[in-house]
């Protein structure tokens, strides 16, 4: 398959009154066409900023991508005119976010809203593109959509609010499907609904998906492959099946859960993580998660793991061997 | 909406009372010799003048009674004619002014309408304008430069920066004169073959295509206008700023940008309306406020106005004048807040007005 996005050695920081914050440090991702992945990690670990600085969205000051290529159908988001990144943004890379209240505009109607990336992107009228926006906010599941154009978003319950976030995000049939976080502010069954949504509107429509969320268990069903993200590194990454079967990273297991693990005495023992995850200020010459891994070893302390391979659908950033709990 | 309406327009009339009460209470202040004392010329060679005037008057009655007469009227111990009483529509007569005080309102009210008109809207436009483009360019050089002149513009309180405006520009420069006309061009307005409109120079002057006095009403109108808009231009200038910045950071601007909107679109269709919304409603109440500036504004520049009718008529203890102009204000004042509540109604869906 071709690739369709190509990130490598992406970094970001940011500069604040504490210093320079390494958000994303040297993250390398690939999407080939019509695929979904997910990123998994806790919160502040630089996924949004990894997604945000594809289409050069962080405000800069503060923030300054300071290397990396992210190449998209063969041309480098990160090197193009700004008037070419907008040219991608909304009509080739369709993005969604986690709270569609506050991602709304609030004194905009909703249909206007939906719609404006086609005035924007194919010169549509405004009439034409209201006309389509109904039949795309049909699509994601919103009744009667053509009576609720002039609605505004106060007046949409947060699921549809969600519906016409997305419908926004795909009416110019994008290529790719950013969706950072879109059901963590929604409830469970509400959840379920849109990644319904999302697995049939990506039948349909066949884009790639980008997906961005706390939670393994979301993303389980609807990514084929997860990349784990930890104090801006990719520390693990796989094909969904081997990931859930054969997990490596330490931090990857305790977002798992309380799975059944051998220590380093071979003892069995329920794994969860204590403390919080580092802000970098600098680079690390450790890993990032010795601190909080009860399977840290010396050279853990002195040295930070590179993503390695470890066989040819796996890859992950750790100097222990998980099932032996000695150095790889 | 039209409930909310009808019922603010209920409370307009409780609210009036109120405020003339307040009015009638203070005049307990003063004795009715004193007040009387101002209908009488040369007191000392007319004694028992005034006697006469507090009898004719009332002025000894207890206040609540004076109050009842005010707004009913009272009957005339000689002709035995009711005279007076606002709620039959009668003022009653502006020893100040030389008229009733209707007849003083309709004649001043235009100067004031129009000073506030030439100081409020450049005020508003200016002062927004300049915001806009300080929140646009946060913390670089026009930002900072903005927010010098503002602060600077927000501490020299008004009556120290009209008095150096007239010491500067009229006293020393001798560009613009007090006033609200020349002396020729207030012969020309007064002419027959020149027609009345509005009341307002610079508007009745171009629909009478006289050019020479619209200039001469605008070289009148520069300073006072700029006097009495100085400290709200500042004022706007930082609330628009600091709005547009909150706005700016939203959530909902990453959203456009992420549909691939050019930042110019992204400020003027998804910033303003949002970053604007309390600008109005605050430029509004300001605009209705400029009619307190107008007092020290018009006294300073000799613009015979409402505001400096005000001072006279207070500085006399002529209570009939005050009291009427008291009134009068407030009802502006009220049924302005009234316009701006529907307004905000109108620009932000999020209200519901009930
Ligand atoms: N505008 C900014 N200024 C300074 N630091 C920032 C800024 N935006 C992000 N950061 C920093 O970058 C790091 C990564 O943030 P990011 O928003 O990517 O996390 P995230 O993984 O998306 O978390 P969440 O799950 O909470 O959305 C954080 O430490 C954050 O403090
Ligand atoms: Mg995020």
């Amino acid at each position: 398959m071709q690739d369709l996005l190509d990130i490598l050695n992406l970094k970001t920081h940011f500069q604040t009154q504490e210093g320079t914050i390494h958000a994303v440090n040297g993250v390398s991702l690939s999407l080939s066409d019509g695929e979904t992945l997910g990123i998994v990690g806790e919160s502040g670990c630089g996924k949004s900023v990894t997604m945000m600085s594809l289409l050069r969205l962080i405000p800069m000051p503060p923030g300054r991508i300071v290397a990396g290529s992210a190449h998209f159908f063969g041309r480098d988001l990160l090197q193009v005119s700004d008037t070419e990144i907008r040219t991608i943004r909304g009509s080739q890379i369709g993005m969604i976010f986690q709270d569609p209240m506050t991602f709304f505009n609030p004194v905009i109607p909703i249909g206007k809203q939906v719609a404006e990336p086609l005035e924007v992107h194919r010169n549509f009228t405004r009439a034409q593109a209201l006309e389509r926006a109904a039949e795309m906010l049909e699509m994601v599941g919103i009744p009667r959509a053509r009576d609720r154009l002039s609605d505004y978003p106060h007046q949409f319950s947060g699921g549809m609010r969600q519906r016409a976030m997305i419908a926004m995000a795909l009416i110019c049939n994008p290529k790719l499907l950013i969706a950072d976080e879109p059901t963590t502010a929604l409830d469970v069954t509400i959840q379920a609904q849109i990644i319904e949504l999302v697995l049939r509107l990506r039948e349909e429509l066949g884009m790639s998906i980008i997906w961005i969320t706390h939670d393994l268990g979301v993303v389980a069903g609807l990514a084929q492959r997860i990349a784990v993200m930890y104090a801006g590194y990719i520390i693990e990454e796989a094909l969904v099946d081997e990931f859930y079967a054969n997990p490596q990273h330490p931090y990857a297991i305790g977002l798992l859960g309380s799975l059944p693990r051998l220590d380093a005495n071979g003892h069995k023992r329920l794994v969860s993580i204590d403390g919080l995850p580092p802000v970098l200020t600098s680079e690390p010459n450790s890993c990032p998660f010795a601190p909080r891994c009860w399977l840290a070893m010396e050279r853990c302390q002195r040295e930070n793991p590179q993503l390695r391979y470890i066989n040819d659908k796996h890859r992950v950033a750790c100097w222990v061997d998980i099932d032996s709990g000695k150095e790889r | 909406m039209f409930r909310y309406i009808i019922r603010r327009l209920l409370i307009l009339p409780l609210i009036m009372t109120a405020v003339s009460m307040l009015i009638f209470a203070m005049l307990s202040l003063l004795t009715p010799y004193e007040r009387a004392s101002l209908y009488v010329q040369d007191i000392s060679k007319r004694p028992g003048a005034i006697d006469s005037i507090i009898e004719k008057y009332g002025l000894n009655d207890p206040i609540p009674v004076q109050y009842w007469h005010w707004l009913v009227g009272r009957k005339d111990a000689n002709t035995g004619e009711i005279e007076g009483g606002i709620l039959r529509g009668n003022l009653g007569w502006s020893k100040t002014g030389k008229a009733t005080v209707w007849e003083v309102i309709a004649r001043r009210m235009p100067a004031t309408a129009e000073l506030a008109i030439w100081a409020g809207i450049p005020m508003i436009l200016i002062g927004v304008g300049l915001g806009v483009i300080s929140a646009v360019n946060h913390n670089k050089l026009p930002d900072q430069v903005l927010r010098v002149i503002s602060i600077v513009g927000w501490s020299i309180p008004v009556f120290v920066f009209g008095l150096l405006c007239l010491m500067f520009f009229y006293a020393r420069l001798g560009w613009f004169a007090p006033g609200r006309l020349s002396d020729w061009a207030m012969q020309v307005v007064q002419s027959d073959s020149y027609r009345v409109y509005t009341g307002m120079y610079t508007v009745d002057s171009l629909l009478n295509l006289r050019l020479d006095i619209f200039r001469n009403a605008v070289s009148h109108l520069v300073l006072p206008s700029v006097t009495l808009a100085y400290l709200n231009w500042a004022y706007m200038l930082r609330l628009t700023r600091s709005s547009m910045l909150d706005t700016l950071s939203q959530d909902y601007m990453t959203t456009a940008r992420a549909k691939g909107l050019t930042e110019r679109l992204v400020i003027l269709r998804h910033a303003l309306p949002n970053g604007l919304i309390p600008v109005v409603t605050i430029g509004a109440i300001m605009l209705i406020g400029l009619l307190n500036g107008v007092v020290i504004t018009e006294t300073i520049f000799d613009y015979p106005g409402m505001g400096s009718f005000m001072a006279q008529s207070a500085l006399s203890l002529d209570v009939i004048s005050v009291l009427g102009i008291t009134l009068f204000s407030a009802f502006i004042l009220i049924s302005g807040n009234l316009i701006v509540d529907i307004l905000y109604g109108i620009i932000d869906p999020r209200i519901r007005l009930d």
